[in-house]
């Protein structure tokens, strides 16, 4: 099975967050999947933790190799799954918010090229750039 | 009756009563379904007019003479849908390296008949296997099926031209006469499936 997957470059930081050991935000496990190469959408999972000392807020995220990026969360209520967008993702210090396959994810629509970076936006007006290699294979296997 | 024998005697008791005890328990395993509910009498299916991933036009017919799992999704879905069809197709790789027969079909309905044509439909369905079914046509004979099999859908929100289908998560087996078997709820694993396939279609069409 052909895929867009994209593992991530492990971590970035966000500037202007406290000097606690380590970086203050870690973005980890970023995958970005598509049954085939050439879908009109893909979805993509990662983890985020914040030790940044305070609360975060995500709010918007982006790709410059895709039209449209959306936080989403996909809910199963009565055997029902429901998708729906989330406007704005709170990290609060010291959690790790968990993007994964039938929970929270990102879409991507509209594919302009390989999947190569991600931009998270805070509402501090921080950002954090996240570096991916794309491969075509077996994501989804 | 000497104590070397009592003890011997007491042993062996012990060892053939354990024995039997996890025969039982296997057997009881192998038998009684993980995730499946499977119907005794299995529920015919309607009338419809839908067209299959080449185009060509498909009736109910088209379930008859082989086991068919189906799932309910879109091909613009980028979540539950692929992680479903990539379950569905690793357990029927599973029970095909098992040796099983015989194996299922795997079937996709679409729920978004508007952008889901033969064509996008034939693209998607080949990501998840060979011999895969995909369905799609005029919403009303989507409606028709959906309907009979208690399957939920509608047009959920998204920009105008990415919008969302919410939609049922049930897989449900077909029997090659074309009735409805059984149904697998959520989550669904490949485990659970490839212990629950073979023992519902041994358990009669």
């Amino acid at each position: 099975m052909k895929r867009i997957a994209a593992a991530l470059a492990a971590l970035a930081l966000v500037a202007g967050c406290s000097g606690s050991d380590g970086p203050p935000i870690v973005a980890t496990d970023v995958v970005v999947t598509a049954p085939g190469a050439g879908m009109p959408m893909a979805a993509g999972y990662l983890r985020i933790g914040n030790r940044s000392g305070s609360d975060i807020r995500i709010t918007r995220v982006s790709s410059p190799e895709y039209g449209s990026v959306e936080m989403h969360e996909t809910v199963i209520e009565d055997g029902v799954a429901r998708m729906r967008a989330i406007p704005v993702l709170e990290v609060a210090d010291g959690e790790t918010v968990v993007f994964e396959r039938g929970g929270r994810h990102l879409m991507l629509m509209q594919p302009a090229g390989e999947p190569r970076t991600i931009t998270l936006n805070f509402y501090s007006g921080d950002v954090l750039l996240l570096s991916i290699s794309a491969e075509f294979g077996s994501a989804m296997e | 009756m000497q104590p070397r024998n009592l003890l011997i005697g007491l042993v062996l008791g012990i060892a053939i009563a354990a024995g039997l005890a996890l025969a039982l328990r296997d057997s009881s395993e192998q038998a009684v379904p993980r995730n499946a509910t499977i119907l005794p009498a299995g529920n015919t299916l309607p009338d419809f007019a839908l067209l299959d991933q080449d185009g060509a036009p498909v009736d109910k017919t088209v379930f008859e003479g082989q086991w068919d799992v189906l799932f309910f999704g879109f091909t613009n879905c980028p979540d539950i849908c692929p992680a479903t069809m990539t379950v569905l197709g690793q357990a029927k790789r599973q029970l095909e390296a098992e040796g099983r027969q015989p194996l299922p079909r795997v079937v996709l309905v679409s729920v978004d008949p508007e952008r889901d044509t033969p064509e996008a439909m034939a693209r998607y369905i080949g990501y998840f296997g060979d011999d895969n079914l995909g369905l799609t046509g005029e919403l009303a004979e989507v409606r028709k099926l959906t309907d009979a099999l208690g399957i939920f859908f509608q047009k959920a929100g998204g920009e105008e031209a990415a919008y969302v289908v919410d939609h049922s998560t049930v897989v449900l087996v077909i029997d090659p006469q074309g009735r409805l078997k059984a149904l697998f709820s959520t989550p669904h694993t490949v485990a659970d499936l490839v212990h629950d396939l073979p023992l519902i279609m041994a358990s009669g069409s």
